[in-house]
Formats: structure tokens, C-alpha cells, sequence
């Protein structure tokens, strides 16, 4: 894995983005929501921002065991 | 490359030998009961194979089959999951036990670390651990009677601005209220200690000072795991390789047995110790765990005459690190930060090869023109405050050691100790208290970074 398909600026350089946490449960506690989080060995969805970009949050489905990324998309929809 | 700095490495290798440890070691040394034919390492028993000639040598674990119950089942034949299987059988005389394996002996993290054993924590719940840890690695060779090499070289923090350097002073401070040495370095003491560092070279980030641990240092990685495989197999461990957990069955509320590759075993308690892949262990139990999976790469160059006798560990302001260290074949093995997002893959960012490499000879421009030899990674199963944990997980007969982020290794005497009384008796150990999973919940959190829930550093 050595991009990321930015949905506003395209595919870039993996090193202007940065990985932020993998998601925990919808709809969990707090608690939760702050400390755990889901780990499957194909599937990992995660936030990451395009901090060296257009400073978009994303949505990244990726697979851990693989290094593919199975899509990207702006968090909440749409260009910020 | 030339040599640097031989006379006085030398000297103060000594030195640092001569240093006895301010305490003894905790345990009472008890020898490792070898049964069969299997000889005790010595110079006797060197001279007796010379004697016998070929097929003297034992594998050094036998290859046992797997039985169908056992009273305890060890998950990941790595550091921890051997040594909880050795203190189960030695010290609490636990008589069936098993340690599943998903690929090989080591495979996993055991042999892929950097081999740097210290513990300069800040945190008295960590630094009391770890140095309990680092008195064991003092006499583990003899523990084990398998020569595991620590070497007592010494692990320098470089400070490389203002701001580090008050914080290395307090956690130099806080050690040493807690009996363990450590020693301040300013310029002229670290260019006395590392010479070939030459700290008042000029550099992208001028350094300042270091904080020294003498006893801290390097143990051969594979003989930790060689060395815990025989000893346990020697107390009648049962080490099965190339069996993988997929999943727990329980009955009555407690687990009943691992389902495997290999077929169902019924077991009476079970211990998870698979470091990086601890998170899914999580999953499987339907327990998310506040573990993220992180890559940590390292390196290693062409062998060289001695050039670094000690271990520098290197923080850049901002962003990333470097250790450095000379094996003693004479390769300079390097490592640094987090890839910086979950991946199992075990292959290592470039970009991240890039920057551990920049700040290496940004420390030690000698080593400029060495050419990388090999490059691996690990997968790290980052805790969401950097601390490990040892814990019952959902069940009440189900333990799970993990978390233990990059200082894995280091912590594996100490880890396999504790673990196997916590396990053995129901009853953790006052060294790992801290390290319980509730501890998220309650807020009782051992964050040495202050970084907040998040494994990477932003």
C-alpha cells in the first residue's frame, strides 16, 4: 500500500495522509466508542485525514492482511 | 569504514560488566530438570560429545504429539506464551500443559524485535515491572542453562532539544527513587561514554545530553525462544507447532477447550499470548479489545567491525524515532516508529525505512555508505494508553496476555512469570495489578506518553 484515492484530489502519496482510528462498534458506549476497537484480519475501517491535501476526513475500508484498499469517501458525504 | 573510538569502548565495556545489579535477583535459581536423554549444557557435556561423536545432540524440544485435554493450553509460541508455559510447569507444578502454535517456534515477534532490554519507565507501575523483568534477564542464561547472550552494553535516550532534556531528568529521577540506576549524561559525559557518537558534531538535531541505564542492553532474540522451548519441554511442555487456534468453545459459562486445526482439545484454562494478533483474539471472543494492530519495522546493515558498544535510542522532535544498536555479528540493526496504521502484512512502509535510516546516520554519519542486508517487521498490538495487559478475558478460566505494544520483548521473564501465577492461582501478582483490562473503564490509565487513546503519535 503505497496510495490513497483521495475522493476530492485523487489518488496521492500514502505519506500525505494520516491514519487517525479504526472504528469502534456503531452505536457503542462512550467508553467504547473512545477505547475499543473492532480488529477483523480482511476487513478495517478506519478514519484517516488528507492532512498534507485538501485536510478531508475519509472513510477508509482497507484489508489489514492484504495492504488493499477496498474504497475511500469523505466523511459525512460530501466536499467539506 | 574506519574504526572509531576502539580504546575507550573497550574500557568502559568494563566497566559496565563490573557494575553488580542493586539487587539480587528475585527468583531462587532452581535448575532446569532435563529429562531424557537430553544433555544439561556445560563444558562436560561438551567434552562428552566429543567422546560420543555424532547424534549426541538433542532437538532441543521434542516433537510431541497433541494429547486431547490438557490443564492448561498456552496460545502463541512466542516470548511470553513459552515462558508463562515454563513458570506454569517449574514453579506451580502445573503437569499437562500445551502450547498451540499457528506457524513456527519464534516466528512471530520474539525474532523480529531489536533485541534492547531496559527498563527506564517513568510510570512506577512500569518501571517496577520491567526492572523485575530486566533482574531476570541478569541470570536467565543460568536459569534456563541455555545461553541467551545478554549483554550488559548499556541503553542511552538522547536528548535533542530543551524539552527533553527535563524530561529525561525526571524519568532518570523518578527510576532512581525506585532503586534503579540511572545516570544523566550532559555533552561531556556522553562524548566520554559514546565517543564515536561525537555529540558536539554538528547535526540536524544537536544532541544535548542522554539518559544512561548500564544494565540495560541487548539478549539474543532466537535463544530467548529456543532457550523457554527447551526448558519447557523439558518440564514436560508440550509444544505443537503448526496448529491454529480458530476458535474457544464453551459449556457451563467457561470455556471448555480450543477448537484447532488439529481438531477440538479440551482444556481446563486457557492463555492467549499472541502478541500481534491479539485484537482478533478480541473478535473472536466477541470482546473488542482496546488493542489497534501496528506495524514496527527494523533493519539491519552488512556486518562491520565494532563500532557502537552500547544502544542509542533517538526521539525526533515531532515525528518518529531511531535506535540504534550493533548486534555482535556486526551488523547495525536500526529501527524507529510505527508504520502508522493497522496492517498485518509484515511488510514495512517505505517512506517509514526511509526516515529510521535518515535519523540513524543523522546520529552516526560513519555508517552512511553500509548497505541494508535485510528488513522486516512485526505486527505490534498497540494498547490504547501503551501498557500492557494481563487479565481474564470473558471467561473466567480464559487469560489473555497482550498489549504489550513495542516492549514486548523485554518484558518476557517478568510476562511469563507473573502470567503463569495469575493463571495458576486466580490471583494476579501485585507487579501486575496495573495491568488489569478494566482498567479503560475505570480510568486508571498508564500512559507514559500522555498521548491520549490513540496508538499512533501524531
Amino acid at each position: 500500500m503505497t496510495r490513497l484515492v483521495c475522493p476530492f484530489c485523487g489518488a496521492r502519496e500514502l505519506g500525505e495522509f494520516e491514519f487517525r482510528k479504526t472504528l469502534p462498534e456503531p452505536g457503542g458506549t462512550p467508553f467504547a466508542q473512545v477505547y475499543e476497537r473492532i480488529e477483523r484480519p480482511a476487513l478495517s475501517v478506519e478514519h484517516w485525514q488528507h492532512v498534507e491535501g485538501c485536510r478531508g476526513w475519509l472513510l477508509v475500508h482497507r484489508n489489514p492482511s492484504t495492504g488493499d484498499v477496498l474504497g475511500t469517501e469523505l466523511l459525512g458525504g460530501g466536499p467539506l | 569504514m574506519r574504526r572509531h573510538g576502539r580504546v575507550p569502548a573497550r574500557a568502559v565495556y568494563a566497566r559496565a560488566c563490573d557494575e553488580s545489579p542493586p539487587n539480587e535477583p528475585l527468583t531462587a535459581r532452581r535448575r532446569c530438570r532435563v529429562s531424557g536423554p537430553d544433555p544439561r549444557y556445560s563444558a562436560w557435556s561438551l567434552l562428552r560429545a566429543r567422546i560420543a561423536g555424532d547424534g549426541y545432540w538433542r532437538p532441543l524440544w521434542s516433537g510431541r504429539v497433541l494429547a486431547d485435554a490438557y490443564d492448561v493450553v498456552v496460545v502463541g509460541a512466542g516470548g511470553h506464551g513459552l515462558a508463562t508455559a515454563y513458570h506454569l510447569a517449574r514453579d506451580h507444578g502445573v503437569r499437562r500443559v500445551a502450547v498451540l502454535e499457528k506457524r513456527l517456534v519464534g516466528y512471530g515477534n520474539v525474532g523480529r524485535n531489536t533485541t534492547i532490554v531496559r527498563s527506564n519507565y517513568l510510570l512506577p507501575e512500569n518501571h517496577y515491572f520491567y526492572e523485575d523483568s530486566l533482574r531476570r534477564w541478569q541470570s536467565l542464561s543460568r536459569d534456563l542453562n541455555y545461553n541467551v547472550m545478554y549483554s550488559p552494553r548499556g541503553v542511552v535516550d538522547l536528548a535533542l532539544s530543551d524539552d527533553d532534556w527535563p524530561a529525561l531528568a525526571r524519568r532518570g529521577n523518578a527510576m532512581r527513587l525506585a532503586g534503579i540506576d540511572a545516570e544523566l549524561l550532559d555533552r561531556a559525559g556522553l562524548e566520554r561514554f559514546v565517543p564515536e557518537l561525537a555529540p558536539r558534531r554538528a547535526r540536524r538535531f544537536p544532541v544535548l545530553g542522554g539518559l544512561l541505564q548500564r544494565r540495560g542492553g541487548t539478549v539474543r532474540h532466537d535463544a530467548v525462544a529456543w532457550g523457554y522451548a527447551r526448558a519447557a519441554s523439558a518440564f514436560g511442555v508440550d509444544i505443537i507447532e503448526d496448529c491454529e487456534v480458530t476458535g474457544v468453545a464453551t459449556a457451563a459459562g467457561i470455556a471448555s477447550g480450543v477448537e484447532t486445526t488439529r481438531g477440538f482439545v479440551r482444556a481446563g484454562r486457557i492463555v492467549f499470548a499472541t502478541a500481534g494478533h491479539s485484537g482478533l483474539i478480541g473478535t473472536m471472543l466477541g470482546t473488542p479489545l482496546p488493542i489497534e494492530t501496528h506495524l514496527l519495522q527494523a533493519m539491519v546493515t552488512e556486518p562491520i567491525k565494532p563500532l557502537l558498544h552500547t544502544v542509542l535510542v533517538h526521539v525526533f522532535p515531532g515525528h518518529g524515532e531511531a535506535y540504534v544498536c550493533q548486534s555482535d555479528r556486526g551488523g547495525i540493526v536500526m529501527g524507529g516508529h510505527l508504520d502508522g496504521f493497522p496492517s498485518y502484512t509484515r511488510e514495512g512502509r517505505w517512506d517509514r525505512l526511509e526516515e529510521v535510516v535518515q535519523g540513524a546516520v543523522d546520529l552516526l554519519p560513519q555508517i552512511a555508505g553500509l548497505r541494508i542486508l535485510r528488513q522486516w517487521a512485526g505486527t505490534n498490538d498497540m494498547t490504547m494508553d501503551g501498557s500492557p495487559i494481563i487479565d481474564r478475558l470473558r471467561y473466567d478460566n480464559v487469560f489473555i496476555n497482550a498489549g504489550w505494544c513495542y516492549g514486548g520483548f523485554k518484558a518476557i521473564p517478568a510476562s511469563g512469570s507473573a502470567c503463569a501465577t495469575l493463571v495458576a492461582t486466580g490471583t494476579a501478582p501485585d507487579l501486575i495489578r496495573a495491568y488489569r483490562l478494566s482498567r479503560f473503564a475505570t480510568g486508571h490509565l498508564l500512559d507514559e506518553r500522555g498521548g491520549g487513546p490513540f496508538p499512533v503519535r501524531l
